[in-house]
């Protein structure tokens, strides 16, 4: 029997999933599309006020980083699953990894590269401070050596040589005994909402773009000023709940309620009204942070139709106010939206690669709701919100449970 | 840019180191008068520590612990906490000004209030001035 | 053993550029027991290592200390280098000179970067060799509560070869399962998914089940708990490596939701389900039904779903006209939306209120009146029987049982702290796992995720039948030790338990593989009795001296 497993996604459900392996002893390949695993949640921010409000976006970066340093994990970034053959506890992969002009093994960060790029905008970039690997990323399509140009200053600057621009892609063929597919989910684009605006008007935003400007700046400005904004609102199930997306994304009442109050924390004399069909205030510890919200955070029921920009940049909201009955209208300084969660749009590629159904909404299919794990393939497992909505506590419990039930195949196969 | 002040920050391994560690990797320039001391948990700090710290040549002395409610050890922050409270009615009845101990509680990611706070305690410090420890002991 | 130090400086590849290393080099060179002072470029490297380790074994040094970038990075590689070598891995102190240095300051920080140096080098003189023991773990694991979760997780421990005991209050197994109509939505019947674990149960290896049967205390720690059973008036005790508690919730209706008690015609989801069981015991069918959610509190996800599925059950059997009175209907779990869509689509109608309805009965019928906010319209239903919720409450004895386990509830009562750390299924103390509804507000789907954790837990802890741990890591002076308990209480994974010594003495003393390392105790002791290798009060200290010289 194969003693290795592969892990499709570093984000919190994969990473999740190859620790709990990789702590009982299994051998993990952990394969990231990005340059960095973290996934999403990685340019998530801390919500705490006073006190925590249990987002859990803080019990990530130590993960990364065990995941990093663990014996039995390796890690495979920029590449992207090919094909598969075989059955549990034998399954072939083929593996894909785009040319790493920089060896992100090698590199130690310290950014020297980057001093000397001549290109501009500049072909290498410092990774985000919780990247992991921490290494320096080259951008093909701005370095002057991939114009045609005889440019070699990073290369010789790299005290370390971790930068070759003539490496190629590199292809290999991994061995294991089971699969787990965390390949994540994407957020809903709210252009697609034409009405609202996103993307036309400077202060409208989604709860990502906040996820964003928090965890980068700390608090909040607004985008066409820089001002601090005085007049809040959250647009709710935007993406979720509506015909094409037939669910609720079980994350967006929490968030949006969360970045409410750390609003209020920051400047409290802003003032937030969230725009909502059913609140979702269910869930361990949230009944009581609801309370706290409702002292001091507008709720209107009614989901805003349109909106509409002064000349002087406020945005007017137009609303249907369902406990008055009449259609209301209102300016604020920014509006959030709180995007859904959808399906990757690779997921059809790599349900193909893998056999794997998908469900009605696009997400990957389980066998059965009590058995979220189970796919229709033996040996090939889901984690976290590439098989439907999760939060950050749910996602870490869906990638254990995942690990479990490879853990569990892996036994059955050696005992036969 | 700190000047003579010393500042020693008791940082818990969970929390507070990762925030200072982001400081530095987003180049969030803060004073340099600060000495981090790694530990497992703010709630290892004991009141000994802060008073010697103060003994040793410091002039403020920060315990860094997580965030209210998300202690990785549950009850590690709120004894901090209290011992930090203690701290400084032991500081003010020897005629050290209360204010140069200061209890924080930050994510790992809260790499700006680590920078700020620095940076408060400096310029607190800048108005009181070295301890009285440091003329010879307080004056009674 | 004479200290001799070996100090390694690393510039990160020369980008270090406001520090003056040669300056560092000069300085530290004259300390007592420093043997050498090596500049390096890559230590973080395969080469950097190498180099590394040849002159760590060609000067035969007995401490390392090395200056670079943050230990987050760095240091787990520098302690499997420094075990490669047969030198203890405790032997070794960083200075971070890159994150909290170089790279936080824009100026000259030469100064203070040989001040982080002396101060990781004080401490490197007190550092103690911390020995790995391999002790032995008991790998029988405990089961409390039949209900789903507790039944899965014996049928999932057993089936990855662990030997479970199932303990149930009750005289059958079950739990909630037993009471439900049925799951929308699930594609099983909680009839046939009773059935067929119960038959999975009974013949499931190394599983052993006791019903009418309760835990009456837990004593030991992770790896080695007594535990005293109560069945059948006997008392006896059991040892167990792990405990699960999957001990569910009580399904009860707050009277202060009504003020009307529950009659012939306001019943309550059970008396539902009694009914649809048993139409028997209809005298005819009802034409209208009402269900009310949301009425004084916020409703759970249980009990929405709960009213979900019998407002279809309802719909189906009996053809009934049904209304759900609710204020936020709880669609946040796999399936609910598409449930409620269902519903609707069958002819339920939802009517959302703000206000909390007004609740009468005459004439043996049930009045609702409500401003449905939808329809903007006062609305007044009389209806033959008015369903209300349940609400989801901690199982009788949860309280009695924490203070025993000296584990957290959280506000509403349930089990686990709310803190993040302990998410999804870990009690605070080590080989303790709260899966399921005892836990909090989830859904069968979130239930069976916790029971996966839990049991990937137990078999992290268990499965090979001994545990590694840092022998003495912390520990406790017996001549020092007063046994007066403060470290028992503040403990927060229960670590700390008292030993007796001799016929005289008691001590408390510490259990490294339940020790979480935090140090909590060390900062408390009255007595100053315990000490925590790596953050010793002597090496702490030590630290901090550093900074006034």
């Amino acid at each position: 029997m194969n003693k290795h497993v592969l892990v499709i996604g570093g984000g919190t459900a994969g990473i999740t999933a190859a620790l709990g392996l990789a702590d009982s002893g299994f051998r993990v390949y952990l394969i990231e599309k990005e340059a960095a695993i973290g996934g999403q949640v990685a340019s998530f921010c801390c919500k705490a006020t006073e006190v925590c409000t249990k987002c859990s976006v803080c019990l990530i970066p130590q993960k990364l980083s065990e995941v990093a340093t663990h014996p039995r994990i390796s890690i495979l970034t920029n590449s992207t699953v090919m094909g598969v053959a075989g059955e549990v506890g034998n399954f072939q992969v083929e593996v894909w990894q785009k040319p790493q002009y920089i060896d992100s093994e090698r590199c130690i960060a310290c950014g020297l590269c980057a001093e000397v790029c001549p290109a501009e905008p500049q072909a290498i970039c410092s990774p985000s401070p919780e990247a992991v690997p921490l290494s320096y990323i080259l951008d093909e399509s701005r370095c002057l050596r991939f114009k045609g140009e005889d440019c070699n200053l990073c290369y010789e600057k790299c005290p370390v040589n971790a930068i070759d621009l003539d490496r190629g892609a590199k292809r290999q063929e991994l061995s294991v005994g089971a699969i787990i597919v965390a390949t994540g989910f994407e957020v809903f684009d709210a252009r697609e909402v034409g009405p609202l605006g996103y993307g036309r008007y400077p202060n409208v935003l989604t709860g990502l773009d906040l996820e964003k400007i928090f965890s980068h700046e700390g608090s909040l400005r607004l985008p066409s000023n820089g001002k601090e904004p005085q007049k809040v609102a959250f647009i709710q199930c935007v993406g979720s709940r509506n015909e094409e997306h037939c669910y609720c994304s079980q994350v967006c009442c929490k968030y949006a309620m969360r970045f409410a109050q750390l609003i209020k924390y920051q400047n409290p004399d802003a003032e937030v009204t969230i725009f909502y069909i059913d609140l979702q205030n269910a869930g361990k510890g949230f009944v009581d942070f609801y309370e706290g919200c409702k002292e001091t955070v507008r709720f209107i029921r009614g989901v805003p139709v349109e909106i509409l920009e002064n000349p002087s940049g406020a945005l007017e909201v137009r609303f249907e106010n369902i406990v008055g009955g009449k259609i209301d209208r209102e300016t604020f300084n920014l509006v959030v939206l709180s995007v859904g969660i959808v399906p990757r749009k690779d997921s059809w590629d790599l349900a193909r690669v893998l056999g794997i159904n998908l469900d009605d909404h696009g997400f990957f299919d389980a066998r059965s709701p009590i058995d979220s794990n189970k796919t229709n393939v033996e040996g090939i497992f889901l984690a976290g919100a590439c098989h439907g909505p999760k939060d950050i506590p749910d996602s870490i419990a869906h990638g254990i449970s995942a690990a479990e039930k490879a853990t569990e195949v892996l036994q059955r196969c050696k005992s036969r | 840019m700190g000047g003579n002040n010393k500042i020693v920050a008791f940082c818990c391994e969970n929390s507070a180191c990762a925030a200072a560690d982001r400081a530095g990797k987003i180049r969030l320039y803060y004073p340099d008068n600060v000495r981090v001391i790694r530990v497992p948990c703010a709630g290892r700090v004991d009141v000994l520590h802060i008073l010697k710290a103060f003994e040793k040549g410091a002039d403020g002395v920060l315990v860094m612990g997580c965030q209210e409610e998300a202690c990785r050890h549950l009850t590690g922050n709120t004894r901090a906490r209290e011992r930090v409270k203690y701290a400084e009615i032991l500081l003010k009845e020897s005629g050290i000004d209360g204010e140069r101990v200061r209890m924080v509680n930050l994510a790992p990611e809260m790499a700006h209030k680590f920078a700020q706070e620095v940076s408060e305690m400096t310029e607190r410090l800048k108005g009181l001035g070295p301890t009285p420890i440091k003329n010879g002991g307080p004056q009674r | 053993m004479q200290v001799k130090i070996g100090i390694f400086l690393c510039d990160c590849g020369g980008s270090l550029r406001n520090i003056d290393f040669p300056k560092i080099r000069g300085n530290l060179e004259k300390l007592e027991g420093v043997a050498f002072v090596d500049i390096s470029h890559n230590l973080c490297l395969e080469e950097g290592g190498k180099a590394l380790a040849s002159r760590i074994l060609s000067e035969d040094i007995n401490r390392v200390v090395i200056a670079a970038c943050s230990p987050e990075l760095c240091e787990h590689n520098f302690m499997r280098l420094l075990e490669s070598l047969r030198l203890n891995p405790n032997f070794l102190s960083i200075a971070n000179i890159r994150e909290q240095c170089s790279w936080a300051h824009k100026e000259d920080v030469t100064g203070k970067a040989l001040e982080l140096l002396r101060m990781a080098i004080n401490k490197a003189r007190l550092l103690q060799p911390l020995e790995r023991k391999e002790v032995p773990v008991n790998q029988e694991v405990l089961v409390v509560g039949g209900g789903f979760s507790g039944m899965e997780s014996t049928l999932e421990l057993s089936q990855l070869g662990l030997r479970a005991t199932l303990v149930e209050k009750g005289s059958a197994l079950g739990g909630k399962l037993s009471e439900l109509e049925g799951f929308y939505g699930l594609g099983a019947s909680p009839k046939e998914m009773l059935g067929s674990m119960t038959r999975a149960i009974e013949e499931g290896k190394n599983i052993e089940v006791l019903t009418s049967a309760e835990v009456t205390r837990v004593e030991g720690e992770v790896g080695n708990f007594t535990v005293r059973i109560r069945r059948g008036g006997e008392e006896f005790p059991r040892s167990f490596g792990a405990i699960i508690f999957a001990t569910g919730y009580r399904a009860g209706i707050l009277p202060r939701d009504f003020e009307l008690r529950p009659s012939v015609n306001i019943i309550s989801q059970r008396n539902l389900i009694e009914i649809l069981q048993a139409p028997e015991k209809l005298e005819r069918k009802p034409e209208t039904i009402g269900f009310i959610l949301d009425v004084s509190d916020e409703s759970s996800r249980l009990a929405t779903l709960l009213v979900l599925n019998n407002a279809l059950a309802v719909k189906e059997k009996w053809g009934s006209e049904a209304y759900v009175f609710c204020r936020n209907l709880k669609v946040d779990s796999d399936g609910a939306e598409k449930l409620y869509r269902e519903a609707r689509a069958t002819g339920i109608a939802f009517l959302k209120f703000e206000k909390k309805p007004q609740i009468s009965e005459e004439d043996g019928r049930v009045k609702v009146e409500a401003k449905d906010v939808l329809l903007g319209e006062e609305i007044s239903l009389s209806c033959d029987i008015l369903v209300v919720e349940e609400k989801g409450l901690p199982p009788e004895g949860t309280e009695a049982l924490s203070s025993i386990l000296n584990i957290g509830l959280d506000s509403q009562g349930f089990y686990q702290n709310e803190n993040v750390y302990l998410y999804p299924v870990d009690s605070g103390r080590k080989g303790i796992f709260l899966v399921g509804a005892c836990r909090g507000d989830l859904d069968i789907s979130r239930a069976s995720m916790d029971v996966a954790s839990a049991v990937m837990g137990v078999c992290e802890l268990l499965a090979s039948g001994k545990a590694i741990v840092e022998a003495e890591k912390v520990r406790v002076d017996p001549d020092k030790c007063r046994a007066c308990l403060t470290c028992i209480r503040v403990c927060p994974h229960g670590a700390i338990r008292l030993v007796r010594v001799n016929t005289e003495k008691e001590v408390a003393q510490i259990y490294d593989l339940a020790c979480e390392g935090c140090g909590i105790c060390a900062a408390i002791c009255p007595a100053k009795a315990i000490d925590f290798e790596g953050y010793t009060d002597e090496q702490i200290l030590a630290e901090v001296e550093a900074i006034g010289e």
